[in-house]
């Protein structure tokens, strides 16, 4: 240790610049971990400037000193600061990139947040039977319902409701006993909190949609086939219409009149 | 092979005049800890904009621990310091020396290593993984290369220690030891940068329901330093 005075070459520093240096980062490291220490200054945007301004000072302290860069032949300082500006503009570039210019992804993800139980082994939403008795159908109720059949569906209205409200509960929890698989599972409709699912088309206005889809073919008995047999028509032009996704033998198990109920819902949806 | 063997014994940097004037292999190792500033940029960047993005926990707030990483980020500093120690007992070509801060610096390494080993532990086991939201991916891909720099270091510095134990490192060979100084102490501000933006500025970002106040995105982050 006598020899730690005598480092004769002038391009390294001396001990003591070593232990200095070292006291010195140490010291801002103190000071950096107190910046954050009260709890009221965490996480604030004004605490970002300060630590960043401390952490370069560490950083140059390094690359001059223990590196020393300072005592050696300059083109070296230009090679790794050029490489350091290079990859300074690629953090600003990209994030740039990411951030000006589109949605940042949980920004996105509120915008379009719908009530939803999520199911992570299928990856989708689950039905909430706890949200499954909400407020009656709002808006428009007078059901375009078919005078024969709507007598048929009356035992199966829970609450007095007309084929609407039946068609709305097949709608949302699907028919008869067992597992059925209900329309929610793939399909949305505005003002209906369970129907959020997101496999096949939306069918918010399917009411008004339904009566163009077909040359002569009327809005209800084009809903009714469609239900009967998914395959038998497929839309064009509309989202998530994919064939082979809704098979025949989901809906195998609706009654006349289930479906029927189900046409006067959907026909409300304009 | 033989050949390179034979000028690192022979004070490489007078045998070899270059048109720079300064020896091939320092100039290289700059380069290389140059572009490697890239490849951490793009990772720092990746991490900046996905930063307050998660929208599933466990988000930093949660399980970011500051004071033990301020500890081992100490460590790190500590070894940066027996590095420099090792390249001048190899300057003044005190043997014992070299050996005894080699090994001092690859062992501070390994307790670095061991508080990050701790902290992917504990993070795996209060539910972040790589797969489990944004800051989980960011996160463990950012500390988990720059982990990967260090355990790099620590296996150059025993090598070197290896070597010293014969004798075969002095003031001749003393690039060999300040090569391997140099990636030292770039993973060194590497990890002072990491520190900085993951646990000091990033390691109280919360939830979505959390105050936005609170979770200043990246961009405006940014702005607030210019």
């Amino acid at each position: 240790m006598s020899s730690d005075h005598g480092v004769h070459e002038s391009r390294h520093p001396t001990l003591k610049q070593y232990v200095i240096i070292a006291i010195f980062l140490f010291a801002i490291t103190i000071v950096e971990f107190v910046i954050i220490l009260p709890e009221d200054f965490r996480g604030q945007g004004w605490t970002i400037a300060p630590l960043a301004i401390l952490s370069a000072i560490k950083f140059a302290a390094v690359i001059f000193f223990y590196m020393h860069l300072k005592f050696d032949n300059r083109l070296l300082t230009w090679v790794f600061l050029g490489g350091l500006a290079l990859g300074f503009a690629v953090v600003m570039a990209l994030v740039g990139l990411f951030t000006a210019w589109t949605p940042s992804p949980r920004a996105f993800a509120e915008d379009h947040a719908k009530p939803c139980t999520l199911d992570h082994e299928l990856g989708g939403c689950l039905e909430d039977p706890s949200k499954a008795v909400v407020a009656p159908t709002p808006g428009p109720a007078p059901a375009p319902d078919d005078p024969g059949t709507a007598p048929a569906a009356a035992p199966a209205v829970p609450a007095g409701g007309g084929l609407v409200d039946t068609g709305r509960q097949i709608f949302i929890t699907g028919a008869g006993e067992g597992a059925a698989t209900p329309c929610v599972t793939c399909h949305m409709v505005e003002g209906v909190p369970e129907a959020v699912g997101l496999l096949g088309p939306d069918l918010s206005h399917i009411g008004t949609e339904a009566a163009t889809r077909q040359p002569g073919v009327s809005a209800e008995d084009y809903l009714a086939q469609s239900i009967r047999d998914p395959e038998s028509f497929i839309a064009e032009g509309v989202d998530r219409a994919t064939p082979g996704l809704m098979l025949a033998a989901i809906t195998a198990g609706l009654t006349d009149e289930d479906v029927d109920a189900l046409v006067a819902f959907l026909m409300a949806q304009q | 092979m033989a050949h390179q063997t034979e000028v690192s014994h022979h004070a490489p940097e007078e045998e070899h005049p270059t048109s720079t004037g300064i020896n091939n292999r320092k100039l290289l190792m700059w380069v290389f800890l140059s572009s490697d500033c890239l490849f951490f940029g793009s990772l720092i960047a990746t991490y900046m904009v996905y930063r307050g993005q998660s929208l599933v926990g466990p988000y930093p707030v949660d399980i970011i621990d500051v004071p033990i990483t301020t500890i081992s980020t100490f460590v790190l500093l500590c070894s940066s310091f027996a590095m420099v120690r090792a390249l001048a007992a190899t300057n003044e070509d005190r043997q014992g020396g070299i050996i005894f801060w080699l090994l001092m610096t690859a062992f501070l390494g390994t307790i670095f290593i061991g508080f990050q080993v701790y902290e992917f532990n504990l993070f795996r086991e209060e539910g972040l993984r790589i797969d489990t939201n944004l800051f989980g991916t960011t996160f463990f891909t950012l500390t988990g290369f720059h982990g990967a720099h260090v355990t790099l270091g620590i296996v150059w510095l025993l090598g070197l220690a290896w070597i010293a134990r014969k004798g075969r490192l002095g003031p001749k060979t003393a690039l060999d030891v300040e090569l391997a100084g140099l990636y030292w102490h770039f993973v060194d501000i590497v990890w002072i940068v990491i520190f900085t933006l993951i646990y000091l500025i990033g390691g109280f970002d919360t939830g979505p329901a959390g105050d936005p106040s609170l979770v200043p995105h990246s961009i405006t982050g940014f702005l607030g330093l210019i």
